[in-house]
């Protein structure tokens, strides 16, 4: 069981993230928390894309004074390259969520809720 | 409201959802161990724990790329890294990631930072030409709380230049010390009533160091071949100045997302009604 969960638990975790930002995107009506559902699909998608770099075993990619990447001809290191690819996907959706949230704050300015069906009823 | 049609519309949500996940995880349960690895597979996760000897070997006898493909240096032997010892490589940063980044796809990070920067603009420009609401919080800050956060600024400001100088040798990097930073100016917004960092001041810190890192950019395609070439000498590996241009780009690149981010938490603050 324990070996299960040292291989699978980010795995798992990633995947319920994704599902559970899903649910709550589909069955919410109100903004903010459609985006909070956006950002828990984002900070799943990233948690998989770095597993799938990742082994029980392996050490992080940084040199150290007493980490050795390679160890007897082998690389024991994760791989870095999906990390740094997850850093960009970090930091643009950080910069995507700010703006979805003042364009919620706007909407709010003008129709006073953030509810979607109420604000279709207000437009027609 | 729970009525009947909302229960349906939540079980479907559900199903979905988790026929989702069954579809993703039947991807992956098919996985060999570590120590059964084929080096032919090209997952990312069979990169762990690859035999370098037999990848060599592979190399050379040709059959560790697909038919049509060719490595593109397969010339260069493979010498062992030491930390504190080994100088003069082709790039001397110490954490992998940060050489990855910042060097070897620092185009694709001038990107981001230009990403990042239209999205700070963007809500800048949604949230611009309100009328200043002077917030009413139902407890103003005390004296301990405004004096606290500005001691706590002090420390959290050294604490994000530590992290964005540092990031060639350890976890981190100049997003992570910029968000730290603005994280200290939101402190600041706690701690007084009707703060307002100087507007002016950040938009001149953002643009001088947007400018610095395509500047830096330039001067690599001057001094070397190519755009964000690394134009400084590579150092010791695990030394402070080492790694050529990375802190540089990392400093300006810290600035840049905390002067972003605090005008960020700026429009935001002053500019949401409270009720």
């Amino acid at each position: 069981m324990i070996d299960f969960l040292q291989n699978w638990i980010y795995l798992i975790g990633s995947m319920a993230l994704v599902g559970i930002g899903l649910y709550i995107v589909l069955t919410n009506t109100h903004i903010f928390r459609i985006i909070v559902g956006l950002n828990i699909i984002d900070s799943g998608t990233n948690l998989f894309i770095v597993t799938i770099a990742w082994h029980p075993k392996s050490v992080m990619p940084i040199y150290t004074a007493t980490n050795n990447l390679v160890v007897n001809g082998h690389v024991i290191s994760a791989d870095p390259l999906p990390q740094s690819l997850v850093l960009t996907a970090i930091v643009i959706g950080l910069g995507t969520t700010a703006l979805a949230l003042a364009i919620a704050v706007k909407i709010y300015q003008k129709y006073g809720t953030l509810d979607v069906r109420k604000i279709k009823e207000e437009d027609r | 409201m729970m009525n009947d049609v909302t229960i349906v519309k939540k079980i479907f949500a559900i199903f979905v959802v988790g026929i989702l996940m069954i579809g993703f995880f039947m991807a992956f349960t098919q996985m060999p161990k570590a120590n059964a690895v084929n080096v032919n597979d090209t997952v990312s996760r069979f990169y762990v724990m690859k035999d370098v000897d037999q990848a060599t070997q592979m190399l050379d006898k040709g059959t560790y790329f697909n038919k049509n493909m060719v490595p593109l240096r397969n010339d260069v032997p493979y010498t062992p890294i030491t930390f504190g010892k080994s100088a003069n490589l082709e790039d001397g940063a110490a954490n992998v990631v940060t050489s990855i980044v910042v060097d070897y796809r620092g185009f694709d990070t001038l990107g981001e930072v230009t990403v990042l920067f239209l999205a700070a603009s963007g809500v800048m420009l949604v949230l611009h030409g309100e009328k200043r609401k002077v917030q009413k919080k139902k407890t103003p800050p005390s004296e301990i709380m405004y004096v606290g956060t500005r001691i706590a600024f002090a420390v959290i400001f050294l604490f994000g230049i530590y992290v964005f100088i540092h990031g060639h040798l350890t976890p981190g990097g100049g997003f992570p010390g910029g968000a730290i930073i603005a994280s200290g100016i939101l402190g600041l917004f706690l701690g007084k009533q009707g703060y307002s960092p100087n507007k002016a001041g950040l938009t001149i810190f953002e643009s001088l160091s947007g400018m610095a890192y395509v500047i830096i950019g330039i001067i690599g395609l001057v001094a070397e071949h190519s755009f964000l070439a690394n134009f400084l000498p590579t150092g010791t590996i695990g030394d402070l100045f080492s790694a050529g241009f990375i802190a540089l780009i990392y400093i300006a690149i810290g600035m840049k997302v905390g002067s972003e981010l605090s005008a960020v938490t700026n429009a935001m603050i002053t500019d949401t009604e409270e009720d």
